[in-house]
């Protein structure tokens, strides 16, 4: 836990004005932005230790899906930490626009059965309009 | 009515006449010479229930608000849109659910998206109760954004059903053509929504300072992709000499109402869910009853379609309620506003919303797929498939329940 504390330490030097880092003590920062980046750290640890641990037990689609949740989890994070920058900026905003399109563009394919088109996948019944043919 | 007799060629001579002929040629795209009609019915339960359900009514309503706009009280809209949510909208999530869960075939078949997922989810939900302030304005945004993709992606969809039971083959060009016109609409929509930051359950729904260019761009290339679409169907339709029946371009016409014609009128957009569950219980509901009724064992008839339709309308009605109304409730004893509780839990049905029904049309079932091609009157008890082009006109303008 530690450790994961850490990292989320690191990662959220991006926002230090929300840290409240008490640098005299032992204690470490307990801000509720370390907190949740540690919650999603953990989780996407987790994600990826499932996967890792599941090898040769669980088909390839859940390898993906499961990486996906881990890009799902990372994506929502970043847009937690750097939200904000896209309601007043035209810049950020657009490439926060473009990135969660894309997101759920790849979202679309999760746990689908092939993933040899992962972006040519259609709306949603268009998987069952490919089996009829 | 109509009453075309197929000459071994595949050309079409109706023998009546009148005003109803060409609309039934119309509705059912006829061949006026050398065609390929479908052996299936090109409807769910008939072409003005279809037509209505997957676009009609929206459009209507749309030309109705445009119309009546200075006598229309917006509060009494909000309230109908509430009230009938209950009745359409929260039902669609709940249809969604229980497709998933209903056996333990799709949850095994599925084990990410039905067990780690919602785990996932709810993490992302106690995060935006915890911290109002931080987190839940992220959370509202993805909702807010893939809300509406999820909207185009029915979008094609239907259209894609549509055009494969009317013959219309939909290649690359085609989806390309397709596709690019529903989701620049999309982004148009968007951008055009973006900038007032529109309230949902008590909160602001955060905004991005999207660019005006984008918003042009999108509506540049939304007419590009139309007029783009428009040739592949009038060559189609040449080639074929026969026209592309109605209802294969009314998902998209009611689409492009939806995000272009009616971008910045908040009163229609409030009613835009419940126009996108209507098409989705519709689809739903004939994949029920195909499971239900048209597999082994099935009684086909109408009076086993009623029940079967009451019971599955019920049940969603209720796990709707639960959903929606039950969950905020459970969670009412927290410290935050309550309307704050029922808009995240309602974000996250949507976004769960948003993967199982990735998944569940997916499932490579016969006689899942097959319920995509069927009529309803397949399970009435009257064999559809196979019946004569004379059948399937009649059928489709005076046998519908």
């Amino acid at each position: 836990m530690r450790t994961v504390r850490s990292l989320a330490l690191v990662v959220f030097i991006s926002s230090p004005a929300d840290a409240a880092i008490e640098t005299s003590g032992t204690s470490i920062p307990t801000a509720p932005s370390a907190t949740f980046l540690a919650v999603a750290i953990g989780a996407m640890v987790a994600c990826a230790l499932s996967s890792f641990f599941l090898v040769g037990r669980v088909s390839e689609r859940t390898h993906i899906a499961l990486a996906m949740l881990i890009v799902l989890i990372g994506a929502f994070c970043l847009l937690v930490l750097f939200g904000e920058a896209g309601r007043n900026d035209p810049l950020p905003a657009v490439l926060i626009m473009a990135a969660l399109i894309g997101m759920f563009k790849l979202m679309n394919r999760f746990e689908a059965r092939s993933t040899s088109r992962l972006f040519g996948s259609g709306g949603l019944f268009s998987a069952l309009i490919k089996i009829r043919r | 009515m109509v009453s075309p007799t197929i000459s071994s060629g595949g050309g079409c001579t109706p023998r009546s006449s009148g005003g109803s002929r060409f609309w039934s040629r119309l509705m059912l795209g006829i061949t006026f010479g050398r065609s390929e009609l479908p052996r299936n019915s090109l409807y769910f339960v008939n072409w003005w229930f279809d037509a209505m359900i997957v676009g009609g009514i929206s459009i209507l309503v749309w030309a109705g608000l445009s119309i009546f706009d200075r006598g229309i009280n917006i509060e009494t809209i909000f309230y109908f849109a509430i009230i009938a949510s209950i009745f359409i909208n929260f039902p669609h999530f709940s249809a969604t659910v229980y497709r998933l869960y209903q056996n333990s075939a799709n949850v095994r078949q599925f084990p990410v998206t039905a067990f780690v997922l919602p785990l996932v989810i709810l993490g992302a939900v106690i995060g935006s109760l915890w911290q109002p302030e931080v987190i839940a304005p992220s959370f509202l945004l993805i909702y807010f954004l893939w809300s509406p993709y999820h909207y185009c992606g029915q979008t094609v969809g239907l259209t894609l059903i549509y055009a494969k039971r009317s013959g219309f083959i939909i290649g690359p060009r085609e989806r390309l053509a397709l596709s690019g016109f529903i989701f620049s609409a999309f982004v148009y929509g968007f951008t055009r929504a973006a900038p007032t930051g529109a309230n949902f359950y008590g909160m602001t729904l955060p905004t991005l300072a999207v660019p005006d260019w984008v918003s042009g761009a999108a509506l540049a290339a939304t007419c590009a992709g139309t007029l783009f679409f428009a040739s592949v169907v009038i060559s189609w339709c040449i080639a074929q000499k026969r026209l592309l029946p109605p209802i294969v371009l009314v998902p998209a016409a009611a689409h492009l109402v939806w995000f272009v014609a009616a971008a910045n009128a908040k009163v229609f957009l409030a009613l835009v869910p419940l126009f996108h569950s209507l098409q989705y219980l519709l689809i739903a509901a004939v994949m029920q009853l195909q499971l239900r009724i048209g597999g082994r064992g099935g009684e086909h008839s109408w009076r086993s379609i009623k029940i079967e339709v009451f019971r599955w309308g019920l049940r969603n009605i209720f796990g709707g309620a639960i959903l929606f109304i039950g969950l905020p409730v459970l969670l009412s004893w927290l410290p935050i506003p309550f309307l704050t509780i029922a808009g995240v839990i309602a974000v996250a049905v949507n976004i769960h919303h948003f993967f199982v029904d990735g998944v569940i049309w997916k499932l490579r079932d016969p006689a899942t797929s097959a319920a995509l091609m069927m009529n309803i009157r397949e399970l009435g008890g009257a064999a559809f498939v196979g019946q004569t082009d004379t059948e399937i006109v009649g059928a489709s303008s005076a046998h519908s329940p």
